[in-house]
């Protein structure tokens, strides 16, 4: 991934690897379909499990976020170190407006979606405007990342500071329920998965794919660059909302650390630098491993920090393409010869 | 002093240098000249080791170089003043010039020589750097280059933005600095003040040496006249 | 409202010598250290460990900072060799993903092996009155230590020729590359440098309050701050930010809260980019 970005002298060392994205049909409905047949067949084998299901419900939400960041970070290069913040404004805006306002819940979900919607379109509008570059537009998201964060503590008397908040609303429905939630959330996947899926086959996002090998030629190829990095964020932003809220509803109870930069954001970054970023399936990959390895590491305690860091800088260092991407270039190219 | 070997280089994407082959002989002055793109920058960066060289070698006083560092080239006497300069804009002209004689202290002799070469820089030892004019910098980067004390200074079209009284200033201190003995080797646009400085010279175009003499025989060429003297 | 102006200020000082660290292996070698607040950290775990052996508290310390200049010694050499391969932007990039996957080493090996370390150094005496408001002694005595490695620090950027070299790396490391300075060496000396600014920071921290191993990251935060506001790369703005926003945040604690004042900062970092990169106090230097 690091290539990706360029130095200043713009030669693209990675150009032509992803020029063949999938621009058939079938090349997006097959993998989305695959993955919603897998992913649908797991509460056959978890069900009965109330924990095992949680657990599952939480991979997912992560699957959604890291599409999210992807859509944002991996088409379009810019680093958005808020995706806890941006889910958060999601999870805790729905919660408020459900329990606080009294709004119906869907209601709720739909207008706390369109914030973080809105927010992340105005951090990217900024970024683009203000030229930030990687660097500094990573910078800035992270500030608003821990802004947030500290809001949520400072804010107490309204989101419950560090005890959290426990959401009444959707109490007793099915969102509740042991199973349901899954196939919610599964449903939000592969909502995502169609539409970063549209966005990479349509014209936009043959822009996207320009824009990351090499802003210049995109913009010599009549690709403007800044709506399609605002419009990246706004709709990257709007799965990550999306998702935070629905997770909100469905767990009940919500707290700065299920927002937490460290809670989430290391994690999406490791998810999606494992699975591959900027590929489509990287996401699930990443965030389907790591929920099995964060569940085996749970009796290491603290130790799981250590080899999540210890993961980091393997997968930034050894493969830093990760892991779809790389297998995949493999093949085309054995076929190829 | 220096010898050029076969050397091609160039950056990602093909060579701009095709099997250069040049001589600079102790206490001599050499100039490359050659039209914007010719490749001359390209040649005195890979002899500063700046950058990267794909085929043959470089040596400095029988040594091969080619596999040295650029700071490893400087301590060993090779002195590169560059177009852009890279002078420390931040820091005064004095910290400049010490910074030059890098990792020894400054000689006070070799410091008295840069400044009675240099008057005007020598009235701006605490001035920054970067505030200076045009041609005060170019003074300071030669100035820099010597407190190292080299015995090859190479200069890349060191009167780049350059006044025509600034530029004859320029050449003016580099005639003294032959006469006392230094080697010199320079690139250059404005041919005459070259061929006038120096003893012999190369004409590089499009990445190989074209022609090489003397200077007479050159300033008497008619394609070199024609083509960078300005005469029909 | 003294009072508060006057801890401010310690802490500012503090604030101001850690930005430095941070700043310059930014303006240096474009790594943005993500792991500072944990070389910290480290720092501090070991002068614990120093002092339950039976040494001296000072001779603790020294020991305690020279580890986080280790610290900073072995990134040099292991995990940021791959990053220097890089240049620009894609080389800020990795040290930054590279150096959180440190930073999570650190702090998840030091929360699981010894969660309950903290460092506190006691400074004997009690309070000292400053402008009518008791000071604790230990604040004194800190600001002191602060001020003269800030002394000391300036003292070699301007003075000494290895100073002047790092600096002229700052300024253009091409040209200082032609005057026969090897910029790898001088980003080496700078990490080693931040691991015992770092490390120093901590420890005179722990005379005000306690410094536990969960603090490397919030550390981070805050040298990040005030490394933005101050510029990038700028030792004179990050000291200067570092005491503005000392005060700022001693006030604004006291008035509404820490995690609100914690808010303002960072409120004052993302204005500081938005409206001028280069850093708000980017002192020309």
């Amino acid at each position: 991934m690091i290539e990706r970005f360029g130095d200043a002298s713009g030669t693209s060392a990675v150009g032509g690897v992803e020029g063949h994205a999938p621009r058939s049909l079938a090349r997006l409905v097959v993998p989305v379909l695959g993955v919603g047949v897998v992913l649908s067949l797991v509460p056959l084998w978890l069900g009965d499990s109330r924990v095992m299901m949680g657990i599952a419900v939480v991979g997912l939400t992560f699957a959604a976020y890291a599409i999210g960041f992807n859509l944002i970070f991996g088409s379009t290069g810019q680093l958005f170190l808020c995706v806890g913040a941006l889910a958060g404004i999601g999870g805790y805006g729905g919660a408020i407006l459900a329990d606080v306002v009294g709004l119906p819940i869907v209601v709720s979900v739909a207008a706390a979606t369109a914030a973080a919607s809105l927010v992340g379109g105005i951090l990217s509008w900024v970024a683009v405007h203000r030229s930030l570059g990687v660097i500094f537009t990573g910078i800035v998201t992270l500030v608003f990342a821990l802004t947030f964060e500290n809001l949520l503590l400072g804010l107490g008397g309204l989101t419950g500071g560090e005890s959290g908040f426990f959401l009444e609303a959707g109490r007793d429905t099915f969102l509740r329920r042991q199973i349901p939630p899954y196939y919610l959330m599964l449903g939000l996947v592969l909502a995502a998965l169609v539409v970063h899926g549209q966005l990479r086959r349509s014209r936009v996002g043959w822009a996207f794919r320009a824009l990351r090998d090499d802003e210049v030629a995109a913009e010599l190829a009549g690709v403007d660059v800044a709506r399609h990095r605002i419009l990246a964020a706004v709709v990257g932003s709007a799965i990550l909302g999306l998702a935070g809220a629905l997770y909100a509803f469905t767990e009940g109870r919500i707290s700065p650390t299920t927002f937490g930069f460290a809670e989430v954001d290391v994690v999406v970054l490791v998810m999606l630098a494992f699975g591959g970023i900027g590929s489509l399936l990287g996401p699930i990959l990443g965030a389907a491993t790591f929920t099995v390895i964060d569940e085996l590491l749970v009796e290491v305690g603290q130790l799981r920090v250590f080899l999540y860091g210890a993961l980091v800088i393997a997968l930034f260092l050894g493969i830093p393409r990760g892991v779809i991407p790389t297998v995949t270039d493999h093949l085309r190219r054995r076929r190829g010869r | 002093m220096l010898e050029v070997a076969g050397l091609s280089a160039g950056y990602e994407g093909g060579d701009v240098l095709r099997g250069i082959d040049l001589r600079v002989g102790d206490g001599e002055a050499v100039t490359v000249i050659g039209s914007n793109g010719a490749g001359k920058t390209t040649l005195f960066r890979a002899i500063a080791r700046l950058l990267g060289i794909s085929a043959g070698a470089v040596r400095f006083d029988g040594k091969d170089i080619t596999g040295l560092a650029a700071h490893q080239v400087a301590r060993i006497g090779l002195a590169f003043v560059p177009a852009e300069r890279h002078l420390f804009p931040r820091m005064t002209v004095y910290e400049n010039l010490v910074l030059g004689a890098y990792p020894a202290r400054p000689s006070p002799d070799t410091m008295e020589m840069v400044l009675d070469l240099f008057p005007r820089i020598a009235e701006r030892r605490r001035q920054l750097a970067g505030t200076m004019s045009g041609g005060e910098q170019q003074m300071l980067a030669i100035g820099r280059a010597l407190m190292a004390e080299p015995r090859l200074l190479v200069l890349d079209e060191p009167t780049t933005g350059l006044a025509p009284k600034l530029a004859a200033e320029a050449y003016a201190a580099l005639r003294e600095l032959h006469a006392g003995g230094l080697t010199v080797l320079v690139a250059e646009q404005q041919v005459p003040l070259a061929l006038e400085l120096c003893e012999r010279g190369y004409v590089l175009d499009n990445g190989v040496i074209v022609k090489e003499g003397s200077s007479a025989e050159l300033a008497a060429d008619p394609e070199v006249r024609r083509a960078y003297l300005g005469v029909a | 409202m003294i009072a508060s102006i006057l801890d401010g200020i310690v802490f500012g000082l503090q604030l101001g010598l850690l930005a430095t660290g941070l700043s310059l292996m930014y303006g240096l070698g474009g790594i943005l250290n993500l792991a500072y607040g944990q070389m910290a950290v480290v720092s501090a775990v070991v002068t614990v460990f120093a002092i339950d052996a039976g040494l001296p508290v000072p001779v603790a310390a020294v020991v305690g900072l020279a580890t986080g200049a280790l610290v900073g010694l072995v990134l040099d050499l292991t995990v940021l060799r791959p990053v220097y391969a890089q240049r620009g932007e894609a080389r800020v990039l990795l040290s930054l993903l590279v150096s959180l996957g440190v930073a999570l080493m650190i702090d998840g090996f030091l929360n699981w092996r010894y969660p309950l370390k903290g460092l506190s150094i006691r400074i004997a005496g009690g309070p000292v009155e400053i402008l009518g408001e008791p000071m604790l002694r230990g604040s004194l005595v800190a600001s002191g230590i602060t001020i003269v490695a800030m002394g000391a620090l300036l003292a070699f950027f301007r003075f000494t020729t290895l100073g002047r070299a790092v600096r002229s790396v700052i300024e253009d490391e091409q040209g200082a590359r032609l005057v026969g300075i090897d910029p790898r060496k001088m980003l080496r000396l700078i990490l080693v440098l931040s691991g015992a600014i770092a490390g120093l920071v901590a420890i005179t921290r722990s005379m005000v309050t306690p410094v536990d191993v969960t603090a490397g990251f919030g550390i981070t935060v805050f040298a990040l701050i005030v490394t933005v506001v101050g510029g990038l790369g700028s030792v004179a703005g990050a000291l200067a930010a570092g005491i503005v926003l000392g005060v700022v945040n001693a006030i604004a604690a006291t008035k509404i809260g820490t995690f609100m004042s914690l808010v303002i900062l960072l409120v004052v970092a993302a204005g500081t980019i938005l409206v001028r990169p280069a850093g708000l106090l980017g002192v020309e230097e």
